[in-house]
């Protein structure tokens, strides 16, 4: 398995939209710093480069990692449907499950990689403000982005260091269940852009399902800026698991009597 | 002799749609079986089915007697295939390193001995390093084939394997086919070189319209005659109840007959008949395919 897991991560590097993302998530950062706009939205003057993983993250989770996500997990299957690799790896005798399993786990990966590049390229162009204790906020202890940011006195850089952390992880874990609903959809429609398209396209109607107060707390989208709010940590994160949990059981299930 | 390949009532549906329907016949060890049949026939999805990329609506695929299905992943380790014309790789790794992939993926231990005997029988040892994007079309299709019989399968299922090859590419792959056969293994292949594939084919199955028209023996035990004599029908009657001789059938005037010639002859002089003919009778299968396709 670990053969076939190292193998998959190859191939997941080389996609294009994963050389994309990641290359954005890079260079997205270097925008944020520069950009008086942002600064404004946030009434933010940075003092800090731990204030700068922050603005990357609010404003990459509201569109752009979700759909990087989806795009490169229903890649990750998409791309061996059209080289037509797929099926000359399913000619043998290895269990589909098998196969799936380890581009599902390569697809839970990349959240993580994709914000690390974030983090990374963020704390980078940072540097000229400083990564010593400072007054002020991460951006990234509670919802609200401006308080978020004023913060409460000092800030240690190694607080500031395990609250940036914290909230990439924490991150990572929202992005999961879109990376398996994307794989779940590639599956399906075995071809990268219908269903990365259908991800966001039922993520974008979760968003719409606010209008039923009874089903938001259920819904995968409300829990899209956990990294942001500890006080809904376990019901959040037993979601997420749940949704990560149930569409990759779909997604095994609906490959493995698949006609490729 | 067992089959090493069933297809049992074979059938697919896409909806309402029926693209195969009722499909049976059988290959033999030793047996090459040559699919043919005009676009959209079904050959295809025939392939598809019967090395388990696809499943099917009813009917079964069985090799050496297992569900393809049905009976897990591990009945696959028989089969060697390639479906895709060129047969797809990952080009950012070259030649060796493909297959070495495919043979961990079959589960064949320390392959390196077996991949360079395969490279070198399908005259790619040249090449084997360099990444398989710098391949050309023919290479390519000749890696695929190295890669189908990587671990010595039982059940060889090819589609159009010589498509993209070179006149020489193509004899080569038929010499390879026609040797695997005599060494035991079953070949289906999917073609349209019927006059290149008759010279070693035991088997042609006609396709059309998603069934099985008609299943034509090429490769008879005893060579086939035919014969002017007067009255045929009643010569091949005659003919029917001697023991060297079988498959007799009348047909425009003449008589068509398999075993020996001298037996027939001695049999219908014995009993009045008068023999104005007899000549060694030679199958064009590609005239009989356009015939038969053209007529169902």
């Amino acid at each position: 398995m670990l053969r076939i897991l190292v193998w998959e991560f190859g191939k997941l590097i080389r996609l294009r939209s994963v050389q994309v993302g990641l290359l954005a998530s890079l260079l997205l950062p270097v925008l944020w710093v520069i950009a008086p706009g942002l600064r404004n939205q946030f009434h933010l003057n940075l003092i800090s480069a731990w204030q700068v993983p922050a603005l990357s993250l609010r404003t990459g989770m509201d569109f752009l990692f979700p759909f990087l996500v989806a795009m490169a997990a229903a890649e990750v299957l998409g791309s061996e449907v059209s080289l037509g690799t797929l099926k000359s790896v399913l000619l043998r005798p290895s269990p589909r499950s098998r196969l799936l399993l380890a581009k599902l786990l390569v697809a839970l990966l990349y959240p993580f990689l994709l914000l690390a590049t974030s983090l990374a390229g963020s704390l980078l162009v940072g540097i000229p403000y400083g990564l010593g204790n400072f007054y002020g906020g991460t951006g990234l202890n509670q919802p609200d982005a401006i308080q978020a940011f004023v913060g409460m006195g000092l800030m240690t850089s190694q607080a500031a260091l395990l609250e940036v952390v914290k909230a990439h992880l924490l991150a990572g874990l929202v992005l999961a269940p879109i990376a398996a609903l994307s794989l779940l959809y590639g599956t399906i429609f075995l071809a990268t852009t219908t269903a990365a398209l259908a991800a966001i396209s039922s993520l974008l109607l979760m968003r719409l399902l606010v209008a039923f107060p009874s089903v938001q707390p259920f819904l995968l989208t409300t829990y899209l800026g956990l990294y942001v709010e500890p006080s809904s940590l376990f019901m959040g994160l037993s979601l997420l698991f749940i949704y990560t949990a149930g569409f990759s059981g779909l997604a095994m299930l609906v490959f493995d009597r698949k006609d490729v | 002799m067992s089959a090493a390949l069933e297809i049992q009532d074979l059938g697919k549906r896409y909806g309402r749609k029926p693209v195969l329907e009722g499909v049976n016949f059988s290959v033999g060890p030793g047996e090459v079986y040559a699919l043919a049949g005009p676009n959209g026939s079904g050959k295809t999805t025939l392939i598809r089915l019967a090395t388990g990329l696809a499943f099917p609506t009813s009917g079964a695929v069985r090799m050496l007697g297992e569900d393809l299905h049905s009976g897990g992943y591990a009945v696959k380790r028989m089969l060697g295939a390639v479906v895709e014309a060129p047969a797809a790789f990952y080009p950012h790794m070259t030649g060796r390193q493909n297959l070495d992939m495919q043979a961990f993926l079959t589960g064949l231990e320390d392959a390196s001995a077996r991949i360079r005997e395969v490279l070198a029988r399908l005259e790619l040892l040249a090449v084997a390093d360099q990444k398989v994007g710098t391949y050309s079309l023919g290479q390519r299709q000749r890696l695929g084939l190295a890669s189908a019989i990587l671990h010595e399968p039982q059940v060889l299922i090819l589609d159009e394997p010589t498509s993209g090859l070179d006149p020489q590419g193509i004899q080569k792959v038929h010499e390879i086919l026609s040797e695997l056969a005599r060494q035991g293994a079953a070949v289906l292949l999917s073609t349209h070189h019927l006059r290149e594939v008759s010279a070693y084919a035991h088997k042609v199955g006609i396709l059309g319209g998603g069934r099985l028209l008609e299943e034509v023996v090429l490769q008879a035990e005893n060579e086939r005659y035919r014969l002017r004599v007067s009255d045929p029908e009643k010569a091949a009657s005659v003919l029917k109840t001697v023991s060297d001789i079988s498959s007799v059938l009348a047909r425009d005037g003449l008589v068509f007959f398999e075993g020996r010639p001298e037996a027939a002859l001695a049999t219908l002089v014995r009993e009045g008949f008068r023999v104005y003919g007899l000549e060694a009778d030679y199958f064009d299968l590609h005239d009989y395919y356009r015939e038969r396709v053209k007529n169902a």
